[in-house]
């Protein structure tokens, strides 16, 4: 026959104390809330800002440069990336491939011809072929050739547009762009001087720049620059999420600048992790402290009773048995504070879908499954440790 | 099985004086069926003996072995089942949950191992005059009357070994008479070895083997 433990509860004295009792109940609740809450809405984020922005080629390209500051500035070095930078940034696992964005390091000289009486001075650049959304099959150049096709950014036609009427010049539209044929003149410190024949063969959204094939860079940086050294002001990076947090931690560590708008939603997530991120930890902490408490009132109830349970082992009740049934007590308790907080962190993701998120398809209104894995596990981690407490107590009255 | 002491003393107590004891410092063995009285003045250990005896404490040197098993060896858990199954006592301060009922006393002892139906819990009661206190709460019966709750709460479990502490230190000749006849009863009932440990020699304890402690 089982020994019944319903005459024995009579002998644990809960006292007049039952107010710590209560306390911790509802301290176990809050934390377990928090806790619960933050991880729904950790997930809720990642849900959001997984990214399902239309990208070419599942990549986001961004340009990147090293920020100039009052100390850095003049100090080409500083405020250049060399090889080793290069490099190093290839090799993060975030990042899918590395281009420098090489400008000209001559003077250079654009004019329209006699059409259009324009004429500026300028800059060129270049930029590995695979980095470019639009290449078409005319932008190469030999060596020899006194033609150069011209990538240019829409940006930059747009600014024309605005500038052109001003200066008596035409609009031009992005058709008849490609018609017109430039000059371009390259002046070398040397002396060295070479006029060549271009004309814009597509326009770029993304790379805001005048971009040449880059074996015509190399050669002419080379031929009127005098110089190999492989220094770019700016990077291409290409990377499968611009708005993964390590990799903005990494830009931001290495104090180097980024177009703030591509990267907008990846700041916010960060942003918000780390809040929720706060806010979940804090919670664990209020789950220990209400253990804690807990654990206190278990102690006080234990030492409340010390005769009655001393008396009971040296009646010979098991203090095995005893710690079972003693901590068995608090399970229905334990339980239900966990499903009520588990019930109202439902609630909140109803109405956090609903209301404020107004039904978003990304995301769902009920609990994510690994919210209700941890509520099983924080009533599990809330068992044993009443459990072990309450034993290593009956055990010290043996 | 046998209840063996071997050289026990407890370790509070001066080595020299001893010589004159027959149970401290010596080799013996009790087994079932027997009946030992063990007398003993004030201040002589008798109490320590019981406790020692029951694995209530064990600040002595030397052995007890039960069942060719050292009681110092056991875990926390092997004591209370040898509590629960092989030893009873009757405790000289009663020990008695004092806000409880006489009933609720005796059945949460008969509960643990029941040897008999709760039914025997009034029959005794009855037997040793206490029938009218079932109901009442321990803390409220007289001296008298608690120490004849303890020793039928004694009674609810089997055992092999029952061991008295002065067991009618608070009832008078006729109802220590009655009690000691029960006991003797349910012992013979268990085939089990009563230790008798008293202030002097009673006459109606049928004892086969007398110590002076």
């Amino acid at each position: 026959m089982a020994v019944s433990f319903k005459p024995i509860r009579s002998l644990l004295q809960t006292g007049t104390n039952s107010g710590s009792r209560w306390f911790s109940y509802i301290g176990l609740g809050i934390g377990v809330l928090l806790l619960l809450c933050s991880i729904q809405m950790f997930i809720n984020i990642q849900q959001l800002l997984s990214g399902e922005s239309p990208r070419k080629q599942g990549y986001d390209y961004i340009s990147i440069s090293k920020t100039i500051t009052n100390e850095t500035m003049g100090q080409l070095d500083k405020n250049l990336f060399n090889e080793n930078d290069i490099k190093e940034m290839a090799a993060q696992p975030f990042i899918q491939g590395v281009s420098p964005l090489v400008a000209t390091r001559f003077q250079v000289l654009l004019s329209a011809g006699d059409i259009i009486p324009f004429s500026t001075n300028l800059f060129l650049e270049s930029l590995d072929n695979n980095f470019l959304d639009t290449v078409p099959p005319n932008f190469t150049w030999h060596e020899g050739q006194d033609y150069i096709p011209i990538i240019f950014s829409s940006d930059f036609l747009e600014i024309y547009n605005v500038f052109a009427p001003g200066y008596g010049l035409p609009q031009l539209s992005e058709a008849t762009v490609s018609q017109v044929v430039v000059y371009i003149t390259c002046n070398g410190e040397n002396g060295v001087k070479q006029t060549f024949r271009g004309s814009i063969v597509a326009l770029s959204d993304r790379v805001n720049s005048i971009i040449v094939p880059k074996n015509f860079l190399d050669w002419a940086n080379n031929k009127f620059g005098n110089t190999n050294d492989v220094r770019a002001s700016r990077l291409y990076v290409r990377t499968k999420d611009a708005n993964n947090p390590t990799f903005l931690n990494y830009l931001q560590q290495k104090n180097y600048k980024v177009n703030k708008d591509k990267t907008k939603f990846g700041r916010v997530k960060q942003v918000l992790q780390g809040i929720f991120s706060g806010l979940g930890i804090f919670g664990l902490l209020v789950v220990i402290l209400a253990l804690m408490l807990f654990s206190f009132y278990l102690q006080l109830m234990i030492a409340r009773s010390k005769d009655n349970l001393q008396l009971l082992l040296q009646m010979g009740y098991s203090p095995n048995w005893l710690s079972k049934n003693v901590s068995k007590q608090f399970i229905p308790v334990y339980i239900l504070v966990v499903l009520i907080a588990l019930g109202l962190t439902e609630v909140t993701q109803w109405a956090f879908h609903h209301f404020a998120m107004f039904d978003r398809p990304e995301l769902s209104s009920l609990l994510h499954w690994t919210v209700i894995i941890t509520a099983i596990l924080l009533i599990a981690l809330s068992l044993i440790t009443n459990y072990r407490m309450v034993k290593k107590l009956l055990y010290k009255l043996v | 099985m046998q209840l063996q002491l071997q050289q026990l003393l407890p370790v509070y107590f001066d080595e020299a004086p001893r010589h004159t004891s027959e149970v401290w410092r010596r080799d013996l063995s009790f087994s079932k069926g027997e009946y030992v009285k063990i007398v003993a003045p004030s201040g002589s250990g008798k109490t320590s003996l019981m406790h020692f005896l029951y694995g209530l404490r064990n600040e002595y040197s030397g052995n007890i072995v039960y069942n060719n098993q050292n009681l110092r060896n056991y875990s926390a858990e092997d004591i209370a089942g040898y509590r629960k199954d092989h030893v009873s006592i009757v405790f000289q301060n009663m020990r008695l949950f004092p806000e409880q009922t006489v009933f609720e006393n005796l059945e949460l002892k008969r509960q643990l191992n029941p040897f008999h139906p709760v039914e025997k819990i009034a029959e005794m009661a009855q037997r040793l005059g206490i029938g009218n206190k079932l109901s009442s709460k321990s803390r409220i019966c007289s001296y008298g009357e608690q120490q004849r709750v303890a020793i039928i709460r004694a009674l609810m479990q089997p055992f092999d070994f029952l061991l008295l502490d002065e067991p009618f230190s608070h009832l008078d000749e006729v109802n220590s008479q009655n009690a000691m006849q029960l006991m003797l009863e349910e012992a013979k009932l268990r085939n089990a070895a009563i230790i008798f440990a008293d202030l002097e020699r009673i006459d109606y304890f049928p004892y086969t083997r007398l110590f002076h402690l």
